[in-house]
């Protein structure tokens, strides 16, 4: 090559670099303009078809009741089949209701026995499974059958937890070799249309147990013909069919045999100060569902996922990526949405039924529990000085945008059982205390712990992570000495939590029911690894005041012990605990829906409806 | 006719004279070479900014996580900062270390294993050595590179040489195609005739004699390689399958996916053109290396 064609070949590879770097620019903007928003209708939509294109930011695992183990298995499932129970579309706290169930169940004077009467004429989508193609009516047997089937190891079930040493003899069925023909006395059809469950104490929890989609209901014939493949086909009798599934999307159509049961808006819970401005008020005294065809787009990149709904019509909903709040609202305190968004689109936002926090595993002698005391105690005064040394407000700042609420201990907002008068110690950060609690308690970086910190791959996740050594090297944790250990999936990462191969677990809860008995039972003894007890703490006062409180109905004593167990926990310095997200959502105006992702989940969807004459002047009809 | 003074030069100052050896004629032609010596000087010039951090003299706050989030370019932070609040200056220096150290890995040992099994399949070529070694070849040909690379860096996961041993397993094939040719070209050669007429043994004949006449294509090759592992390692880190422990500039163009959408660039501009200079000087030098080294152009001049 000679001199000339050098430079030549280098301006030419300097213009690309500017050229791609303005364009790259230029291509950020992501202002909703007219023609972004403009419907393209699909075949469906020029047939004169309702349909609701939703989109979530991530895939389900499976699509089988007995294996709904994430958020998105479970939002899935409960729109193909049916479950006992439900929480109200707009009741907000979270309130259950019946749903197959003719009412809510009748309790013995002892809290033992549920007795609970299913809807009669209620049928399962026509499928091959069925003699004759014809879906059958579902009854009593089918709930017994489902339920067993979170015992039967060969259906590699995931939700035995929910029901595990509650249920008379289900527990012992499943040691003797989850015979199905073998009668459960604690799990009867009494006849077609009633179910009988018996307990071994009182489950208070019992009824939010039955609204999860680990409960809904399949009929024996599809699990024996299509056996595993039951995670991608669905046979269900909920609100839609399941048309087509892939990793992509899956395509439910309107299940045209799903009972006719007129909406009351106000006993759902409307709120009329709050919810009207979404028009939920047209679907009262209407039977769901609305939409003919209701298309879930399981798209786990951010920017994608933005695009997709701003673009046009490809997606009518979003969650909000943390990136995109400070385009979309004009000020967070108060939170004031953008106006050129709010005139475009719906916008909502709620505080999270969950948290994220990081917990130490107890297990390692090095981090936890050790057989020397004086080693244990040293040990505690580290993890109580990683804690000080923790920066909420940074964390809440950087991945949060500030939105994010930070609260002691594992008690979330959300629930009933929260303090909020509990002190704020133990998320305050205090680097001069954390350094004088390790200087006191002859901690040097020479003789500081290596610990692995574990998360799934990702570029947020190893920000995470980033940023905690950060923190902790401002207290003379040498860098050297945390490490990152990430995991390619999500399930790989729960595979070692499972197996207690981590010093440090970052991880997320989100809520099964609004009863913080479903945090606190993340530091219960008895869930050690492989269970959900990840932190392995033992603490036998603390077991002795959960199992307490487990038979107990909500009231103020059952508070006072929850609370107390929470203390427990912070004192023991088990984790930096913890920050609920606000989860902010938009969705167009065409979509009358009041959507959530949390206790309610997948129920929401059978009550969206579409009405395109709501769409903003100059994005109709194009 | 009468020439000017200026143009009258004495035998002695003809620079023929001066390289007449096929090195010293490839050094003194490489150094007319406008463009190979800009890419060599700015090549040198991210290798001292490498030295430097590997001596701890520069590049040591990469991993702080005290400054303001998404801070602007300013006099406290040249390059302003990543989401974190880490120094994007910083972390962009300490990654000029972490290619030199990949490059440098990658291309040292895929150089190296690549005329070791080039010369052996040359030397032995029409021979089973030959046969196996080719087949072993295009078996790894034949896998999409980044598909193959990928696959071995999952596999080792957990290894902080993942990356390095599935780069160095992909890119030593093109030099050994490369060494083969040449070897089987040098073995007819008569000062190879030679030494086995006098009962040099064979591995002797291979290192002494013959692999040194490849070096002009070795060290094309490495600097080829080089760029070819800092791109690919660019590309691991941002899937996630690369560098484990540090910063690169795979892993800040993998940040900035989530600040681009918030309007903030630095990290993504920044990482782009420390590589892209790094990249493109490298490519300037390895094209000026390769002509003055072409030994055909060389013996013609």
């Amino acid at each position: 090559m000679n001199v000339t064609d050098s430079r030549s070949a280098t301006h030419v590879w300097l213009v690309s670099l500017v050229a791609s770097l303005v364009l790259t620019a230029c291509g950020n903007d992501t202002s909703p303009t007219s023609a972004d928003s403009v419907a393209k209708p699909s075949r469906a939509e020029r047939e004169g078809l309702k349909v609701y294109r939703h989109s979530m930011d991530g895939a389900p695992s499976s699509i089988d009741p007995v294996q709904a183990r994430n958020v998105y298995s479970n939002t899935v499932i409960l729109n193909a089949y049916d479950t006992l129970y439900a929480f109200k579309y707009l009741a907000r706290p979270y309130e259950v209701k019946a749903n197959l169930a003719v009412d809510m169940p009748d309790i013995s004077d002892d809290g033992l026995v549920y007795r609970i009467k299913i809807k009669q004429g209620v049928y399962f989508v026509d499928d091959p499974a069925f003699e004759g193609g014809t879906g059958r009516e579902l009854t009593a047997e089918d709930f017994v059958y489902s339920l067993k089937r979170q015992f039967d190891p060969s259906q590699r079930p995931a939700g035995a937890w929910l029901w595990q040493g509650h249920i008379v003899g289900l527990d012992e069925w499943k040691s003797d070799g989850s015979d199905y023909s073998q009668e459960i006395e604690g799990l009867k059809a009494l006849d077609r249309y009633t179910i009988q469950i018996t307990l071994i104490k009182p489950y208070p929890q019992l009824v939010f147990t039955l609204a999860q989609g680990y409960a809904a209901i399949v009929p024996r014939e599809a699990v024996e013909k299509y056996g595993r493949e039951m995670g991608s086909h669905a046979v269900g009798s909920g609100p839609f069919k399941v048309v087509s599934y892939d990793s992509a999307s899956i395509v439910f159509e309107k299940n045209k045999k799903f009972r006719q049961e007129p909406v009351d808006i106000y006993f759902e819970g409307y709120n009329e100060a709050t919810q009207k401005e979404t028009g939920v008020e047209a679907i009262n005294g209407r039977s769901p569902p609305f939409v003919d065809r209701l298309e879930i787009h399981f798209i786990n990149q951010n920017p994608a996922r933005w695009s997709a709904f701003t673009k046009g019509n490809e997606t009518q909903f979003l969650l909000v990526p943390n990136e995109q709040v400070d385009t979309v609202f004009s000020s967070k305190n108060p939170i004031t949405p953008n106006p050129e968004y709010a005139s475009k689109y719906h916008m909502g936002w709620y505080q999270e039924a969950g948290l994220v926090f990081m917990t130490f595993n107890m297990s390692f002698p090095t981090i936890g529990y050790n057989d020397d005391p004086e080693q244990e105690r040293k040990n505690k005064a580290l993890r109580c000085a990683m804690i000080k040394a923790f920066d909420w407000e940074r964390r809440n700042e950087s991945f949060y945008f500030n939105l994010g609420r930070v609260f002691p201990g594992i008690i979330p907002p959300v629930t009933p059982e929260f303090d909020p008068d509990l002190s704020t110690d133990s998320i305050t950060r205090d680097l001069d205390g954390a350094r004088k609690l390790l200087a006191d308690n002859g901690w040097t970086p020479e003789n500081l712990p290596t610990l692995s910190y574990g998360s799934q791959a990702g570029v947020s996740q190893r920000l995470f992570f980033e940023q905690f050594r950060g923190f902790m090297v401002k207290i003379g944790y040498p860098t050297k000495k945390l490490k990152l250990k990430q995991y390619a999936t999500f399930g790989d990462y729960s595979k070692a939590m499972a197996n207690s191969e981590l010093e440090l677990v970052f991880k997320g809860w989100g809520l099964d029911f609004p009863d913080a008995q479903n945090t606190l039972q993340l530091f219960y003894g008895p869930n050690a690894s492989p269970g959900s007890n990840d932190a392995n703490y033992k603490n036998p006062e603390y077991d002795r005041l959960f199992q307490e409180a487990s038979v107990m109905q909500p009231s103020p004593e059952r508070t006072a012990l929850y609370r107390r167990m929470n203390e427990m926990a912070i004192a023991d310095c088990i984790g930096i605990m913890s920050l609920s997200r606000t989860r902010i959502m938009m969705w167009h105006k065409d979509v009358i829906a009041v959507p959530d992702r949390e206790i309610v989940g997948g129920f929401f969807m059978k009550y969206v409806d579409i009405d395109k004459s709501l769409l903003p002047a100059g994005s109709k009809g194009k | 006719m009468n020439a000017p003074a200026s143009s009258v030069t004495s035998p002695a100052s003809l620079p023929e004279e001066r390289h007449e050896s096929i090195w010293g004629k490839a050094l003194y032609k490489f150094r007319r070479d406008r463009t190979g010596m800009i890419g060599f000087t700015v090549v040198m010039i991210y290798f001292i900014a490498a030295l430097g951090v590997w001596l701890g003299i520069w590049g040591t706050h990469w991993s702080d996580v005290e400054g303001p989030k998404w801070s602007p370019m300013s006099s406290e932070f040249l390059f302003g900062t990543n989401i974190i609040g880490q120094d994007i200056f910083q972390r962009a220096i300490y990654s000029t270390k972490t290619a030199f150290e990949i490059g440098l890995v990658v291309a040292l040992l895929s150089t190296m294993f690549g005329a070791l099994m080039g010369s052996l399949a040359g030397f032995f070529s029409g021979t089973w050595i030959d046969e196996v070694i080719l087949w072993i070849k295009g078996v790894l040909d034949s896998i999409p590179f980044y598909l193959f690379v990928a696959a071995v860096a999952f596999a080792m996961k957990d290894n902080p040489y993942a990356m390095h041993v599935a780069m160095v397993s992909t890119f030593w094939t093109t030099t050994g195609r490369l060494v083969r040719g040449e070897v089987i070209k040098l073995r007819s050669f008569e000062f190879v005739e030679a030494a086995k007429a006098i009962g040099v043994p064979q591995i002797v004949i291979i290192f002494r004699h013959i692999l040194p006449n490849t070096f002009h294509i070795l060290l094309v090759q490495a600097t080829i390689v080089f760029v070819a592992a800092i791109k690919s390692e660019v590309i691991l880190s941002f899937l996630g399958l690369g560098v484990q422990d540090g910063v690169s500039w795979g892993l800040m163009i993998s940040e900035s996916t989530l600040e681009v959408l918030a309007g903030f660039f630095n990290n993504f501009i920044w990482a782009s053109v420390f590589l892209f200079g790094l990249v493109m000087a490298f490519n300037m030098f390895s094209d000026a290396l390769q002509d003055a080294l072409d030994p055909k152009k060389v013996a013609a001049e």
